[in-house]
């Protein structure tokens, strides 16, 4: 499949149940499984030339390196990911990284060729996620079944499971979602983190 | 047991599928953000480029306004012009000159309700002053004069370099650029307390400009000077000089609010900026300039300054680079004198000799010069200071490959001290060491953290806090910590684009940031509709931007479409693109906002054209391309206009305007014909007295969205049947607008009141909806129209062509 170009993310038809019943118990810690199969070198590029170019030029909206050196520390890599609409997990973006060690995330550099191939991996996952998948997410936390739920459990949720949000990141999703009992109607959250 | 067991898996199942929906929503949170802050990031980008691309522009309106001077001859017609323009007022000394600024005729009527000062003032006077302008008074002209006076006063017995101390456990609030910007410094005040003998202030200078209350601003400034001599510290910035202000705005607004007095009063402020300190020091650690220093700046040098000093003399047209006081040269024979605007060309009486040629010939001579010349200046300009830029590699390495003099044009002792001034208030840091004179503005260099602590060092200091340029967040640190931005004007390029910032700084010398938004607007904004007002802000620009190149885009286009198909890959789109407008932008990003559709990946350009537009040319008289032109340059059109304007009048003469067309056709490289500026100048001689009003002539240069043209259409029939208004005139049909003989705006008001409250409304609507992506309109955010200090862009004018 084609990657995206920078637009308000589509909806895809996917297989996501897989994925989600190989997750053993607790948390999602999959990847050991796949790793052989992470060859970057062995990637084949199927972007054309214009969405190289275009690539090119959002790596070089994040190139914070003084000179313009054309680098991105590895802390970035998963934003220009998904800043060219492609949905990695932070799982997902560390293993493409080669699995770096903490440290290394902002000390380390990644030039653009090197990022190619793994943008092309990541563009490769079928599992994007529709808008029914995000929906079923935020069902699980409807306890009453009439498409709200709880500001606060949700802020708890996503602070404490998962790849954990810090609390900066969860105010900005939820600003101006509450109503005035703390209720998110999710249809129009959900709509409101796919326009964005 | 089992059935403990059943709950277990159960419980774990259920954490599982909380679990993955966690990671599910997660991870579209991050693409969301991500997409939010890549928005933000090229709407920055774009807003700096097209601040950069203006100083380019003002650069070499400058360059050539030199090379006029060194190369024309006696005998031309346009030898009275350019005399005209440079030539110097009377001299006169101080005690004459402050008979001319004599305010005791100035009858203040009783009909004034503004404050009415008494000398020397207090405290409650300067709190009244704050006060009344917060109310939107205006002070009377005769107090102006009269508190100016006493400024100027002041000013010349305060040193170059301000001392002064943390002791008495006094915390000193630091604030940077306001431009203008009545709104923040009434934040500040209202955040931090007013000036007074327990809160000392320091300015950091670019008090005017931009803005709308530059005047307000300055005078609210030097009352408390006044009245808190000691306790208050203004420091000069680069745009405290009165060149500068012809064109970013000041001038104009001080003669639509004086329209009696505004000369005089430009002409005191001028001598009063001349007059501004240089540079804060406090407790001997901590120096506060303007805009920065270079390897060369020495505060000994600097302290001494007040000497009559000969402006530096050209080395080769190629280095061209006109800062010179011409006013200084004239002076330094009488007394001494401060050096008043460091970006003026030097008088025609110092020069030593020219050629006889006439002006005409130039052209060609001209061109090739200012060709070679660009050429360089072009490539050296696209290094865009932004730190996201790609062409930090083509600047250094040019330079590095470049054996060009630095400096070394500055050798002269005798240029020394310009420079010093120079190099104070107009540097930039930058990341790299070293230090390279400045071409993106034109005046002052870049230099690094190796002259920082070089600096540092010799001068026993340990930090430097300067102003200049507009940050995020207000604030930023470089070099190590040891170099501070502070920047106070917040939402400069667009409501939400930005924070204000000042600083508290105690005897520990750790400075305490407090940030702030001056808009009410953006309080309730959350970021991202931030993001999303500012880009929409941007976006807009850009595409008017793209507009008035159209002609130069069509060529770059068929130039590649050879078989003329009218199509064009988006690739070679943004190539084209890049190589017409030089904007150092990531257009490959920006083009699902900037083009509505393609078929096959191409994009059919003409149909793009008609999408971005605007209003559809249809002049006779006047060819497109020239509009295009003369659109394209209108802020150096005004330039030339306001400094052919020597008394500030605001008016020139039909004789003046024709010279300042040929003028403009040679800086162009442009023929423009005798019949086009009979043309113009007939349809903006409304007075009928031979005088052309510049702000009406500007006011025929503003880009008319179409929608909002029929809305003002409808309106004026509206109002039309109901009043019977005149009807249109035939006047040539611009395309942009026609002259404003039917609008009913006076150039000095924001907006025509009538129209005014729906077309705010029709602003929150874009346009152009297929050129537009962004999914939110500002819905019922209406944008900033008639207090926007962006130039005019955001401005609506009920304009209506003819038929």
């Amino acid at each position: 499949m084609a990657p995206k170009k920078v637009e308000p993310k589509k909806p895809e038809p996917k297989k996501p149940e897989p994925k989600k019943e190989e997750a053993p118990a607790p948390a999602p810690v999959p990847e050991t499984p796949k790793e052989p199969e992470l060859d970057l070198k062995s990637v084949p590029l199927e972007f054309t030339a214009d969405q190289i170019e275009e690539f090119r030029d959002a790596f070089t909206l994040f190139d914070e390196t003084p000179t313009g050196e054309m680098k991105i520390r590895y802390a970035q890599c998963g934003d220009v990911m998904r800043a060219l609409g492609h949905n990695p997990t932070n799982a997902d973006v560390l293993t493409v990284l080669g699995k770096p060690k903490a440290e290394d995330m902002n000390t380390k550099y990644l030039d653009f060729e090197k990022f190619l191939p793994m943008l092309q991996h990541v563009s490769r996952t079928k599992d994007q996620g529709t808008f029914e998948d995000f929906a079923e997410g935020l069902r699980v936390f409807d306890k009453e079944g009439n498409g709200t739920v709880m500001g606060a459990e949700l802020r708890h949720v996503l602070a404490t499971l998962g790849e954990k949000m810090t609390e900066d990141e969860v105010d900005r999703l939820m600003a101006g979602q509450e109503d005035a009992n703390g209720c998110i109607n999710y249809t129009s959250f959900i709509k409101h983190i796919l326009s964005g | 047991m089992v059935i403990y067991w059943c709950e277990i898996l159960n419980h774990f199942f259920f954490l599982n599928r909380q679990d993955l929906a966690a990671v599910l929503i997660q991870r579209w949170y991050r693409q969301y953000a991500a997409r939010m802050e890549m928005r933000r990031r090229y709407t920055w980008n774009i807003f700096q480029s097209m601040e950069y691309a203006d100083l380019q522009d003002q650069i070499k309106l400058y360059n050539f306004l030199g090379y006029l001077m060194d190369n024309f001859t006696p005998s031309s017609s346009e030898r009275n012009l350019i005399s005209h323009i440079f030539r110097e007022n009377e001299v006169c000394r101080d005690a004459e000159w402050e008979r001319y600024f004599s305010y005791t005729n100035i009858d203040v009527p009783d009909i004034y309700s503004g404050p009415r000062l008494t000398f020397p003032l207090d405290m409650d006077q300067a709190a009244d002053l704050v006060e009344a302008f917060k109310n939107k008074q205006q002070l009377h002209s005769r107090y102006v004069l009269q508190l100016l006076l006493e400024t100027w006063k002041l000013l010349r017995v305060l040193p170059n370099i301000n001392r002064v101390s943390t002791c008495h456990s006094k915390e000193i609030t630091i604030c940077g650029d306001l431009h203008g910007q009545l709104e923040d410094l009434l934040l500040i005040f209202y955040k931090n307390g007013m000036p007074s003998l327990e809160k000392p202030y320091v300015f950091n200078g670019d008090y005017v400009d931009r803005g709308k209350d530059s005047m307000e601003i300055l005078l609210i400034l030097f009352a408390f000077l006044l009245v808190f001599p000691g306790n208050v510290y203004l420091n000069r910035g680069n745009h405290e000089d009165h060149i500068i202000n012809l064109r970013y705005g000041f001038t104009k607004e001080v003669l639509n609010k004086y329209k009696l007095h505004g000369k005089r009063i430009l002409k005191l402020l001028q001598k009063i900026f001349s007059w501004l300190p240089l540079v804060t020091v406090i407790d001997q650690r901590v120096l506060i300039v303007h805009g920065g220093i270079s390897d060369t700046t020495d505060l000994a040098l600097i302290a001494r300054y007040v000497s009559s000093l000969r402006p530096p003399k050209k080395k080769t047209p190629s280095r061209t680079n006109v800062y010179a006081d011409s006013e200084r040269y004239v002076e330094m024979v009488i007394c001494k004198n401060r050096r008043g605007s460091l970006t003026f060309p030097k008088p025609f009486d110092a020069r030593e000799s020219f050629q006889r040629r006439s002006l005409q010939d130039f052209s060609s001579t001209v061109a090739r010069t200012l060709e070679e010349e660009f050429e360089v200046r072009r490539r050296q300009a696209e290094f865009s200071l932004s730190s996201f830029s790609k062409s930090h590699r083509i600047l250094s390495s040019a330079l590095s490959s470049d054996s060009e003099p630095e400096s070394s044009e500055f050798t002269d002792t005798g240029n020394d001290e310009w420079k010093q001034i120079l190099d104070l208030l107009w540097s930039d840091p930058m990341s790299h060491n070293g230090c390279i004179p400045n071409e993106v503005r034109g005046g002052g260099c870049y230099w690094g953290p190796d002259v920082t602590e070089d600096f540092l060092n010799r001068h026993s200091l340990q930090l430097i806090i300067r102003s200049h340029e507009c940050k995020q967040d207000g604030y930023e640190f470089c070099h190590n910590r040891k170099v501070l931005t502070l920047f106070s004007a917040s939402n400069y390029y667009e409501v939400g684009s930005n924070r204000g910032a000042f600083i508290r700084l105690g005897p520990d010398l750790v400075p305490y940031f407090v940030q702030y938004q001056a808009t009410r607007m953006t309080r309730g904004l959350s970021f991202p509709q931030n993001v999303k007002r500012t880009e929409h802000t941007a976006l807009k620009i850009l595409r008017e931007q793209l507009f008035v190149h159209k002609s130069d885009l069509l060529s770059a286009f068929q130039e590649i479409d050879k078989e003329n198909m009218g199509l064009i890959c988006l690739n070679d789109w943004a190539s084209a693109i890049e190589r017409v407008l030089h904007l150092d932008l990531p257009w490959r990003v920006l083009h699902p906002q900037l083009v509505s559709s393609t078929t096959d990946g191409k994009l059919d350009y003409h149909g793009w054209f008609r999408d971005l537009a605007l209003k559809k040319p249809s002049s006779e008289h006047i060819e497109q391309t020239m509009l295009e032109t003369l659109y394209r340059h209108r802020s150096t059109l005004e330039t030339i206009f306001r400094i052919v304007d020597t008394n500030n009048s605001g008016l020139i003469t039909f004789e003046d305007f024709r010279q300042t067309l040929k003028l403009l056709s040679a800086y162009l490289k442009m023929e423009i014909s005798d019949e086009v500026i009979n043309e113009l100048v007939i349809s903006t001689d409304t007075n009928n007295d031979g005088s052309i009003d510049i702000d009406e002539f500007m006011e025929a240069f503003r880009l008319v969205d179409k929608s909002r043209l029929k809305r003002g259409k409808s309106l004026l029939k509206l109002m039309q049947d109901n009043q019977s208004l005149p009807q249109e005139t035939e006047t040539p049909q611009t395309v942009y607008s026609t002259a404003p003989q039917t609008s009913q705006c006076p150039a000095s008001q924001p907006a025509d009141p009538p129209a005014s409250n729906t077309t705010d409304s029709a602003c929150s609507q874009t346009a152009n909806p297929p050129a537009s992506q962004t999914a939110d309109s500002p819905g019922s955010l209406t944008e900033d129209c008639p207090a926007s200090q962006t130039e005019d862009l955001c401005h609506i004018s009920v304009v209506v062509p003819p038929q």
